[in-house]
């Protein structure tokens, strides 16, 4: 009889009895589990077959271990912020081989750079170079596809620098279904369904990438090889300027200002505490180039943006070098390509980086 | 530490190991999980776990002092201090920037510019659940309901319990602390059952709440305009489901985990969409939050016993303040106003017309089962909604109000809400009146086996893992 807090002689009830059900435990364990190996390994070969190799997942988490980088030991390296473009066409080894050092890859897909780069401005610790990615579309629109790796980093917990951990070494170089776009409910999503009249669909972006543990990332094979693959990758981007949203449109000059003044802001208290900035605006190719660079004219966006922050640039039309490469989805480097293009594009960096120290 | 991640299978599976290690001492092994609960909970925000001593240490000596003595006013005196101290940093938590919000604009309104402080503050996660846990004891001893624990490691073990710790269910010291006495003898029954529950858990959190029903919902409630009306009720249904799969798999993997361990929780849901009316839907949605209220809010404001204007009053201020428990807003205030409306209603037309015999068959059941979930989908709707402005929008489109709103789901989710919260009726139909474990028991092995298998590939396929459980905000 219990001595504590159920005494009976108080009328506590007992405690609760959970009913089990009579099984066969053993068969029931061993079907499960022959069950579960069984369809699990169907699915890892259905998805190697289809293409997929392992591949490191760009999560929060990874973003976050960049991240800290800054705040242990190396304030004083070159930072890479930007968005998809800047993950993809500037090669970290190359970089690496021409340098002597690694730059830290803190570019974010589909994102506009301007928080993290708000929040190099604001980080004592920081004291190095930066260089800017600009994709107009993103850059000046303030667009932030990866806001949760932006309300992540500062509110990251033990558990999941743990989990981040656990994952990077049991899971990621292990199984290539274990990426988000291969995820069941992704799949079934992008079937083609029967749509709705009068709804509104907006693809998601296909797998483009393969990602190595410091965030180097390369245009997945597929998309150089699957000519499928590349074409469904070009329908998708067609998307953004097909129906464009007329409220959206019409607000846009408020929200260029207002991402120039942010930007400004922001290069401005770098450049107090010495550290160099870098603008660069990447190639892009076919129907993208078009609309982007039409939409997003540069005499109303980079132009005065170079102008208002003071900052040099590098714009792709100014210098032929950076010119005529292979993106094989109009947006980003094929990887030999982008292996040529940091090789092209550092010196530019580097002379920039002297200029803006010749001035001071 | 989130159940839906690879970290807390790791931890589980090390707690477990040292769990079962022969040649150590039940006494030692307690240690050993009080510590890794701490683990547990200090895993999201190491600080937070002082907030936890502070509740362990508060509510220990208050129960003590209040057994051993048997004068009234120094047993209020403690009670009072006990309640102080968890209602303080709960409000201080949970309702500071709340409280503060409605007072400057009560000040506005009377023409004074009060400007507060910024109040930025995390919210401790299931600070809400272990309050009223810790509550449970020190209140079950001032009533005389129970004598306070034999020992610290036990109390201090039932107030951090990782399995129940952080999302229920709130377990009463009665049910849990003499289960701490001896080291459970787990049988290979009680352990594959426990496991099952895990992954049924775990199931409906990661491929059912996660996967099916939450890109349904979000899309819903984040919309800016006026919704088509299927695409409001879809929205709501879906949500309906998500919070339901959400915190039933938290608490039903919660369960599965302690089983394993050889230990007994109480079930937190008995299949409430298939509740006939809603005293009903409150004896099978969040048990333990239910009796909780009704044993030490709704009873001793006199409960039934005062007259009926009386009893509508109690129940109106108990689920206000049920409401109010869930978060810091008026959505969720007016979320238990309409569930306490509801009671009030229901008793009144109980005492007004009695139970009536054409409310016995299966049709007329199905019937007012359909009523009761049309009646609760409502009250998600202030549940689900960032502010008034949105349940009002969603409302009207659902009432058919205003009919010219936009279609914005496309037809998976459509078809995938749709199709899950018609399984979901049905499963809660079927189940209304039985045990879980009475039809895995009829069952073959071999099919238990193939369900059992599926669930953890779809599980593993579905890739979920990062989202947090819903009722780690309250």
């Amino acid at each position: 009889m219990h001595s504590s807090t159920s005494n009976s002689d108080l009328m506590a009830p007992p405690p609760p009895e959970r009913p089990v059900p009579v099984q066969s435990w053993m068969i029931t364990g061993v079907v499960t589990v022959v069950v579960f190996v069984a369809t699990l390994g169907a699915w890892e070969w259905y998805w190697r077959d289809w293409g997929a190799q392992p591949t490191y997942r760009n999560s929060e988490g990874l973003w976050a271990l960049q991240r800290k980088r800054i705040n242990q030991g190396e304030g004083d390296a070159t930072v890479l912020v930007g968005s998809s473009r800047t993950l993809s066409n500037i090669n970290l080894d190359v970089w690496e081989k021409l340098e002597g050092r690694r730059p830290i890859q803190l570019a974010l897909e589909g994102t506009s750079p301007m928080t993290p780069l708000e929040g190099l401005a604001n980080d004592p610790d920081f004291k190095g170079k930066v260089v800017v990615g600009v994709t107009p579309m993103l850059f000046f629109s303030g667009f932030q596809y990866r806001d949760d790796v932006l309300n992540y980093y500062p509110k990251e917990t033990p558990a999941q620098r743990w989990g981040q951990w656990l994952s990077m070494t049991l899971l990621e170089p292990y199984f290539a279904f274990y990426d988000d776009d291969f995820a069941l409910f992704t799949v079934l999503k992008r079937q083609k369904w029967p749509q709705r009249p009068g709804v509104k669909v907006d693809s998601d972006v296909r797998r483009l990438f393969t990602v190595s543990k410091d965030r180097n990332m390369r245009l997945w094979e597929k998309v150089e090889n699957d000519v499928a693959y590349q074409t469904r990758a070009k329908e998708i981007w067609r998307e953004f300027w097909t129906n464009p949203d007329p409220e959206m449109m019409a607000a846009m000059p408020k929200i260029v200002a207002t991402q120039m003044e942010r930007a400004e802001k922001a290069v401005k208290k770098l450049q107090a505490k010495g550290v160099k900035v870098v603008f660069v605006l990447h190639p892009v190719d076919g129907e993208f180039a078009q609309f982007e660079l039409h939409a997003m004219a540069r005499e109303r966006t980079w132009d005065p943006m170079l102008q208002r922050t003071g900052a040099p640039g590098i714009h792709f039309q100014d210098y032929p070098q950076l010119q005529g490469y292979w993106l094989p989805e109009w947006s980003h480097m094929a990887r030999a390509e982008a292996d040529r293009y940091t090789t092209a594009l550092y010196p530019l960096i580097q002379e920039k980086f002297q200029s803006t120290g010749e001035k001071k | 530490m989130l159940f839906n991640s690879l970290t807390f299978l790791i931890f589980f599976v090390v707690v477990l190991a040292f769990h079962y290690a022969p040649f150590i001492p039940w006494r030692v092994k307690k240690h050993f999980l009080l510590y890794a609960s701490y683990v547990f909970y200090g895993a999201w925000n190491p600080p937070f776990v002082i907030l936890l001593w502070l509740s362990t240490i508060l509510d220990w000596y208050t129960a003590k002092y209040m057994y051993r003595t048997e004068v009234l006013s120094r047993r209020r005196w403690l009670l009072l201090a006990s309640m102080v101290g968890n209602l303080g940093m709960l409000g201080y938590f949970k309702y500071g920037n709340f409280l503060l919000q409605n007072f400057q604009q009560l000040m506005s309104s009377i023409g004074v510019d009060y400007q507060p402080p910024a109040w930025d503050i995390v919210l401790p996660v299931g600070i809400s659940f272990y309050t009223f846990q810790t509550m449970a004891y020190t209140l079950d001893v001032y009533l005389r309901r129970a004598k306070p624990s034999d020992t610290f490691l036990d109390f201090a073990l039932f107030v951090t319990f990782f399995p129940q710790l952080v999302a229920g269910p709130i377990v009463r010291p009665t049910d849990l602390i003499p289960q701490f006495e001896t080291q459970p003898k787990t049988t290979a029954g009680q352990f594959g059952w426990g496991l099952f529950l895990m992954t049924l858990g775990l199931f409906q959190k990661i491929v059912v709440a996660d996967g099916l029903l939450a890109p349904v919902a979000d899309a819903v409630y984040k919309a800016r305009g006026m919704l088509a009306p299927l695409d409001a009720w879809l929205g709501t249904l879906a949500f309906s489901g998500q919070i339901f799969c959400d915190f039933a798999g938290y608490t039903t993997t919660a369960i599965g985990l302690s089983l394993v361990m050889g230990f007994s929780l109480i079930d937190n849901f008995r299949y409430p969409y298939a509740a006939i009316g809603f005293s009903d839907f409150w004896r099978r949605w969040h048990i333990s939050l239910s009796t909780w209220l009704r044993d030490y809010l709704y009873i001793p404001l006199g409960g039934n016993r005062k007259g009926p204007v009386r009893t509508y009053v109690n129940l109106m201020v108990t689920m206000l303040l049920g409401g109010l428990w869930h978060g810091a807003s008026w959505t969720f205030v007016v979320w238990g106003g309409l569930h306490g409306l509801y009671l009030a209603v229901e008793r009144f037309l109980q005492r007004r017309f009695g139970e009536s015999v054409a409310f016995k068959g299966t049709p007329v059941k199905i019937a007012l089962a359909l009523i009761t979930y049309f009646f609760v989908n409502i009250t998600w709707v202030f549940f689900r909604s960032q502010d008034f402005a949105t349940a009002a929008r969603i409302l009207k489109s659902m009432l058919l109000l205003e009919t010219s709103g936009k279609p914005i789901l496309i037809t998976w989710h459509v078809w995938s809400a749709a199709g899950t919260i018609a399984i979901m009726l049905l499963c809660h139909w079927l189940l209304r009146d039985r045990d879980l474990a009475e039809v895995a028991e009829k069952t073959p092995s071999v099919l238990f086996g193939l369900v059992w298998g599926a669930m953890l590939f779809l599980i593993a396929i579905t890739q979920g893992g990062s989202d947090a459980f819903i009722y780690f905000q309250f």
